[in-house]
């Protein structure tokens, strides 16, 4: 699976750090999640496609191997 | 994400503090026979002289070791089970993952100790084996974390 989280936070211009703050995860959590080494729960996917204003399928997409 | 089955973060130091003294305990208690008299209990053996009563055999059992081992044990498993400081979904799920891995690699190094060592050293490798499944997480866990924050250093950027 890839996502754009690391596109959407530069375009609304936000540090790894505030993402983790505002969706109340640990930094090293985004920092998983961009690098493709983790998975989020559906809740945090949803809260992240809410603070992006996005669907969560425009921010993950499924991959060949999925 | 709800883990109730932790510890407050502050069992993480008290865990480091108890482990060092348990440890220094544990090897002289191993290697050197160390043993302190204090901690030695007296009991009269049950055989007892019949015709003058007199209790000829005097019971005696040193704690030594099993303080060393319980400190040891009780370490450990404050420094395995403490939250971290920010616990959330990922923690929860390395978390999980090293657990798993812990148990699988203790069980093969077992599987190996048991082909190679016989007899009477097969003690120690139980006595080792009593620890090594948290030692096993401690160190997959904290190493996992590590190459994260690591990872997170390298582009400070972000």
């Amino acid at each position: 699976m890839k996502n754009s989280i690391r596109v959407e936070r530069a375009i609304h211009n936000l540090t790894q750090q505030d993402l983790a703050e505002k969706i109340g995860v640990s930094r090293q959590t985004i920092n998983a999640i961009e690098s493709n080494k983790y998975v989020p729960s559906t809740v945090l996917a949803l809260k992240m496609a809410r603070l992006f204003k996005k669907n969560v399928g425009e921010l993950f997409e499924l991959e060949k191997e999925d | 994400m709800k883990t109730s089955l932790l510890l407050p973060a502050k069992y993480k130091t008290i865990g480091l503090i108890l482990f060092i003294p348990s440890l220094i305990l544990g090897i002289l208690v191993r290697f050197w026979d160390v043993s302190f008299d204090f901690l030695t209990l007296r009991f009269p053996s049950a055989n007892k002289d019949a015709n003058t009563g007199h209790v000829d055999f005097e019971g005696l059992i040193n704690l030594t070791d099993e303080l060393a081992i319980t400190g040891l044990i009780l370490s450990l498993l404050f420094i395995a089970f403490a939250r971290e400081k920010h616990e959330d979904e990922f923690i929860h799920h390395t978390r999980l993952e090293s657990w798993q891995w812990a148990v699988v690699l203790n069980y093969v190094l077992l599987l190996i100790a048991i082909w190679l060592v016989h007899g009477m050293e097969f003690i120690d490798v139980m006595m080792y084996n009593m620890l090594t499944v948290l030692i096993i997480f401690i160190i997959r866990f904290n190493y996992v974390l590590y190459k994260n924050k690591v990872s997170i250093s390298s582009n400070p950027a972000q």
